[in-house]
């Protein structure tokens, strides 16, 4: 079996927990991905292109430092994905994470895709409408595989009103 | 018609052409059909002096200065400030962009301040795109606390000078009341993200980050000076271009010295092509002018007012901000500043409101759309009802709860200003 684990820098733990409960099958294989979000640059880019800079010149101030700083984050966050799943294959790619998450799960094969519904930066976690963000609800309809979505244990705000 | 066909064509920009193209070629066309002799398009641009060595002067500074790395101090000395919180990390990013965008503009927080945000927050694995919004947002938020605070501010000014008194009234008060509601908005749509705390030991030491300290003292020396020569200068009305200018010759003069730039280094980050926008701009709307059609639009915009100061701020806000995201900010200021000719016979407080209201509608409402203009937007929309995905709508979703907010708030701020 073959489990793609997409990681977001604050999600190996919860995705770990998840995933060892079931995945004792000898052989099986993890494949750790994390997407390098070229949004955050065409945003950048926007922004200059509004104040009469063309693109690629005059450059991007600091681009080089801002590549350097994405991929020594995306190295950080896998190699402490490495950490939870010894032996899992470190997978990177860049672009937009919904769509490189589902190529790369066509591409490596997975058998299932393990991810997570936003990234959590602290607070208590929320159900409801919109608490799966536009990541995973991409994955839940894109994806060429099962997909299991990995939410935050949550259990004191239940139960929720039985009223339609 | 050829200037509306020049407007449209900024709009639309066929091709993808650049604007400087499109106002280049509108110029040429009215002095090759002598819609405008050459003797008149030489006078219109040698009368705009200062705006163009306003544009070269603040360009040079901002990128000798980044060549210190001082933008990279201050981001990094906001963060160990911040104590971990991303909530006041946020906070402070406001207010380090709010002082970046008063002494050296808009330009050097959007296009100098965000990527050093963005490398920061990187590290710090905080969701980026609250931070990285915050910079392009307090770009023009911020960009009417001073007359060197957005080039805007230079055009206007300019033809129309207001007296350091009188700015700081009408302009800098609201601007302070408009970043505070920017603040509160973004800390309400972003609450959710910025929950929990960061880990400040991923950040580098504040001495990491400059690269050569005798420049960068020197340039803080520097940047002190200009900031307090702005002020003497506004208050005496002498053309801010010579200040910039003056900061940029003396920043130059210690990077040569300490061997930190070249001219090579520096022309790279001037946007030349910005010149030639201006400069077709300026004789586009100099013929236009000649027709009487801009004296007919600054007559019905008094009209629309109805003579009052409320009238004076809202009309002239509401024009401003439209008409700066149908086409871009620089060409609806030439054009609107052109128009407030015909309003010198109106009172001084409705002058002094379509004024400020153009600074303040010119400044701010390009905070609506990353994008440029909202024709942009619409075909961002359609592009997006076909399937494609287009990420230019995050900011847009932003920009449509927020400007108005920001807009009605400084627009009474001033008007209640202009009654003081």
């Amino acid at each position: 079996m073959r489990i793609l684990c997409c990681l977001d820098g604050t999600n190996v733990e919860q995705l770990h927990n998840a995933v060892t409960k079931f995945a004792k099958e000898q052989g099986t294989l993890f494949g750790l991905l994390y997407v390098i979000d070229a949004g955050p640059k065409a945003e950048m880019e926007r922004a200059r292109e509004r104040l009469l800079r063309r693109p690629g010149s005059p450059l991007l101030p600091h681009a080089e430092k801002v590549q350097q700083v994405e991929l020594a984050s995306a190295q950080e966050i896998l190699n402490e994905g490495l950490r939870y799943f010894p032996g899992a294959e470190p997978l990177q790619r860049e672009g937009k994470p919904e769509r490189e998450i589902v190529n790369c799960a066509a591409e490596w094969q997975a058998d299932l895709v393990v991810v997570c519904p936003r990234a959590e930066y602290g607070g208590k976690p929320e159900i409801g409408p919109k608490s799966v963000g536009h990541v995973a609800r991409f994955v839940l309809d894109h994806a060429p595989c099962p997909v299991l979505l990995v939410r935050p244990i949550a259990r004191e705000q239940f139960p929720i009103s039985r009223k339609p | 018609m050829i200037t509306l066909f020049t407007l449209v064509g900024i709009m639309v920009r066929p091709f993808r052409l650049d604007e400087a193209k499109i106002a280049l070629a509108g110029a040429i066309l009215l002095l090759i059909v002598g819609l405008i002799s050459p003797l008149d398009a030489v006078r219109v641009l040698l009368s705009d002096w200062n705006i163009f060595f306003f544009f070269l002067g603040m360009m040079t500074l901002s990128a000798l200065v980044d060549a210190a790395g001082f933008f990279e101090w201050l981001a990094t000395q906001a963060a160990r400030l911040a104590g971990n919180s991303p909530r006041r990390l946020l906070l402070n990013t406001f207010l380090l962009g709010s002082l970046i965008s008063m002494i050296l503009s808009n330009d050097a927080t959007a296009l100098i301040l965000t990527p050093i945000v963005y490398v920061l927050i990187t590290k710090l694995r905080l969701p980026v795109l609250p931070f990285l919004f915050a910079c392009t947002f307090i770009a023009d938020t911020a960009s009417f606390l001073l007359p060197v605070s957005n080039p805007i501010n230079i055009i206007v000014t300019s033809q129309f000078p207001l007296d350091l008194l009188t700015f700081l009234r009408l302009l800098f008060v609201p601007c302070l009341v408009v970043i505070a509601v920017n603040i509160a908005v973004f800390f309400l749509l972003y609450r959710r993200q910025l929950q929990g705390r960061f880990d400040s030991k991923r950040l580098s030491s504040p001495q990491e980050t400059i690269p050569h300290k005798p420049y960068f003292r020197y340039t803080c020396s520097i940047l002190a000076l200009v900031a307090i020569a702005y002020i003497i200068a506004t208050a005496l009305q002498i053309p801010l271009s010579l200040v910039t200018l003056s900061g940029a010759s003396l920043l130059f003069a210690g990077a040569l010295f300490w061997k930190r730039s070249t001219m090579r280094d520096v022309s790279k980050h001037i946007s030349w092509s910005i010149f030639g926008f201006i400069a077709g701009m300026f004789i586009v709307v100099q013929a236009f002018e000649n027709t009487g059609l801009t004296d007919q639009f600054g007559k019905l915009l008094l009209h629309l007012s109805g003579g009052s100061s409320f009238g004076s701020v809202i009309v002239g806000t509401a024009g401003a901000a439209i008409g700066t995201n149908l086409i871009n900010n620089v060409p609806m200021a030439v054009v609107l500043t052109s128009a407030l000719h015909s309003i010198s016979h109106a009172p001084l407080t409705v002058q002094h409101g379509f004024i400020a209201a153009t600074i303040f509608g010119c400044d701010l409402g390009p905070n609506l759309t990353t994008v440029g203009s909202l024709a942009t937007v619409l075909w961002l929309l359609i592009l997006r009802q076909r399937g494609v995905d287009v990420s230019g709508l995050d900011y847009f979703k932003v920009g449509i709860v927020v400007t108005p907010i920001m807009l009605v708030v400084g627009a009474l701020t001033i008007w209640l200003m202009l009654s003081l």
